[in-house]
Formats: C-alpha cells, structure tokens, sequence
C-alpha cells in the first residue's frame, strides 16, 4: 500500500483513496503500541486497540485506556483517523541487545 | 504418555464423550493468560510486546473461571507472560483443581523456589508445573536471553519435586538445535526425575525480536526425526506419540486450531494460540463465527504454511487416537513398546 511509512511510530495518516481508514484501522490492529483515535464528532481518544472487525454488520474497533481499566468500542463511521502515538514496542532489540552485550563479554575475556 | 491414569481417563472419557455427541469443534485444553507481563524477553516470544498498561493489567479470577466453564475444555494451561507474577495465582490454581480441572502451570522458574518456600501451592494431582527449558544451560539461556535462567529453573524443577508436585518441562526448538545436545537435554531432564516433557517447534511470531531462526515445515521434520529416532528407553513424554510422529515426518496432521483455544486480558482470540486475528466476546461467538476454513496448512494461509506447533496439531493427534482404529493402535503401540 503506497503512502504508509516503514516506520508507522508517530505517523499520522492521510485518510484517502491511497490510505483508505479500514486499512488504517489494520495497521493500527497490528500495531504494539498505543494510538490516538480522532474521532467523528471531534474527540479523541488514546489507548491499545487490540480488536477490530470490518466485516461485522457494523463495523467497529476496540480500545483499551490509557490507564487499562475500560473498553472503549468504537463504530468505523466514528473513527476519521488513527495517529500513531505511542513507542511501537515491538521496534525494541533486546534480542539484538542481548548478542551485544554476549559478544562485548567475550572481547572483553579474551587474552589480547 | 506419562500422564497420571485419572487424567489419561479423564481426557478420553471427554473425547469420547464429544464424539459421541457429534460435536466437531471441541476444545482439548483451555490456554488461559491472566497476565501479559513478564519477567524474561525471550528472542523467539511475541507474546510480551505492548504497551504499560496491558502489561499491568490481570485477569480477575472470576473472569478466569468464568472461561474455564463456558469453555468446558478438562485441561488448562495456565501461561502468559509469567503465570508467577499473577498477584491470584493461588487462589486460581486452587480453584480449577477444585473444579476438576488438570492444571499446567507455565513458567519460566525463576520464582518457583521462592512461591513454593512461601506455601503458595499445595501438591496435587490436577497440578503441574510446566517449566520452560529450551535445552542445556548453554541453549536456554541463549533462548531467554539471560545467562543463569537454566540453573534458577533447575533449583526450582529440584524444590518442586522434593515437595512432591508433578513437574514437566516446555521445550521449543529452534533452526539453532543441535540434534545429539537436545537429546543430552532429554537425558539430563530424565535424571531430574520429571514427570515427562513437552516439546514444539517454535513459531514464527510476527513480533518476536528473532525472526531469523524458525523452523520452515521440511526443517522441522528433518530435526525432530533426528532428536527422536531411537529414542532412549528412559526419556518419558507428555504428549501423544502421534503427535511425536507428526513431527518427524511419519504422519500427516492438519491443523485444529479450535483443540487448544487462547483466552486472554482481550477476550477469545481469533483463530489460535499463536495467530492474532482478533477476539470475540464470548466461547460460543469464537467457535460459531470464526471463519476457521482460512486457517491450517490446507487452506492456503501463508501465516500457516510452516506452522507444526502442539497447540494446533497436538489435538488433531488425540482427535486420531479416538476417532480411528488406526489411531488408537498407533498410541497403544508407540505407549508399549516406546518406539516413534
């Protein structure tokens, strides 16, 4: 899909022919992190959305709050766009951190 | 298999009572994640990666139960994240056994010694702890990327059995297993005296950090009929041969992703344990509206191509064991003699 960056951590959209908002609202479904929905009627709302279902009657996503205590459900036809707000914890490299930190181990033992 | 007698009656008396009953989707084990939140970020674990306030948040224990009934499934897998930071982990655990169910209890170990010193659990028959173990101390702590996490699961595996509890061990192999030091592992295990391992090739997450040491499908048959042809006399195995077999190549399995399903802080996850489609509200929403003809090797579904993972194929397996005369005689053989 043309106009998503690689990157989606701190995008915001441009809602069109090109970056339709149900593929919005799939990318937003994969993401790990937290993301602010601006909704319809000027709201806004920031939370995890961990559920969506487009083929539903009415199509509609699911939020967790900032805080973690609600669910916020939200129709499609609610939804103008998503912002990519929060750190995508997924992007971490502790994997990568943890190979650096053995191999730095190991320079640092060997014999010169 | 290495299970108790109750329980091995208890499963086949289910089985067979959801054949009798014509009912196609039946649920084997409930997969139950009170938590999300973890002491360890395991390089092949997409499990773990989201935001502060879904790694706070816990399950109650009432919504706990509550899924364990509607669901039905005889057994539970208690996982997560680390089922030992669960603030209620006591009191679910005592609360399933009181329910009948049998429970595997997940963990990575590191806080087994500590919660056992503290009487947190009573040993019981519906009780097991399910110890992590991705192979020798080398291996696992390369795999849960912490050096010293093998010797703390082993400290734990010794004080768990002294205190009489079952214990088993979940090993997920990667393309990084070596053949004869995975079978070290199995030996070393036995030596423990537990009561029986579980093993699987991992899966490729889409949000693991490691994504470069999966196994592909023809990998995954070539390593596991290296580690168990000519298994030793010794090494005992919780799950169905079958299923053994299926991962050495000797049997064709599709996926029943239904068998092992996933209730999480989010509701009923959509169509697996492993696979992240979506959730519904309730049991009976999951099974009736999961479009579940998108999902397994069959159905084209490249997130499914590689995947031979246990949650998905392990009750294919028992399905086999219950459902044909050559299923059946298939385990009685393998049980008998110890041969896959």
């Amino acid at each position: 899909m043309g106009g998503v960056p690689e990157r989606l951590e701190g995008w915001t959209p441009s809602i069109g022919a090109e970056v339709p908002l149900k593929a919005v609202v799939e990318l937003a479904f994969r993401y790990r992190g937290n993301v602010t929905v601006l909704k319809a009627d000027g709201g806004q709302i920031t939370g995890y959305l961990f559920n969506r279902d487009a083929e539903a009657p009415e199509g509609f996503a699911q939020l967790l709050d900032e805080d973690g205590e609600g669910t916020i459900t939200l129709r499609y036809r609610d939804i103008r766009n998503i912002v990519f707000s929060g750190k995508d914890t997924a992007e971490g490299n502790s994997y990568e951190a943890y190979k650096r930190r053995k191999e730095q181990a190991r320079t640092a033992t060997r014999p010169n | 298999m290495t299970v108790p007698a109750s329980q091995a009656w208890t499963v086949a008396r289910y089985v067979i009572g959801q054949k009798l009953r014509r009912r196609r989707h039946y649920p084997l084990v409930l997969m139950l994640e009170p938590l999300l939140r973890c002491n360890l970020a395991c390089a092949g674990c997409g499990k773990i990666q989201y935001p502060a306030q879904v790694l706070r948040k816990n399950m109650s224990v009432a919504q706990a139960l509550a899924a364990v009934g509607e669901c039905g499934a005889p057994m539970v897998s208690i996982a997560g994240g680390e089922p030992l930071l669960y603030p209620h982990i006591a009191r679910l655990v005592d609360e399933l056994a009181r329910r009948g169910k049998y429970v595997y209890l997940c963990t990575n170990a590191i806080l087994l010694k500590q919660k056992l010193e503290q009487g947190l659990f009573k040993p019981s028959k519906y009780l097991s702890f399910s110890v992590h173990m991705d192979g020798l101390a080398a291996e696992h702590d390369e795999s849960v990327c912490r050096d010293g996490v093998y010797e703390q699961a082993v400290e734990g595996i010794r004080e768990a059995l002294k205190r009489g509890f079952r214990v088993t061990t979940n090993t997920t192999l990667f393309d990084t297993a070596n053949p004869m030091r995975v079978r070290e592992f199995f030996d070393a295990m036995m030596e423990l005296k537990v009561e029986g391992m579980m093993i699987s090739p991992g899966y490729s997450y889409e949000k693991a950090p490691d994504q470069a040491h999966f196994l592909g499908r023809e990998r995954t048959k070539e390593l596991f009929a290296q580690v168990l042809s000519n298994p030793q006399k010794g090494w005992r195995f919780n799950q169905s041969p079958l299923f053994l077999q299926f991962l050495m190549g000797k049997r064709d399995y599709e996926c029943t992703p239904w068998g092992n399903p996933l209730y999480t802080i989010f509701g009923w996850q959509r169509p697996c344990y492993l696979l992240q489609e979506g959730y519904a509200s309730s049991f009976k929403e999951l099974i009736e509206t999961t479009r579940w003809e998108r999902y397994g090797r069959a159905s084209g579904n490249p997130k499914c191509a590689d995947c031979m993972v246990h949650c998905g194929h392990e009750p294919t397996a028992v399905n086999e064991t219950f459902g044909s005369v050559r299923g059946l005689a298939g385990a009685a053989v393998a049980t008998i003699t110890g041969k896959l």
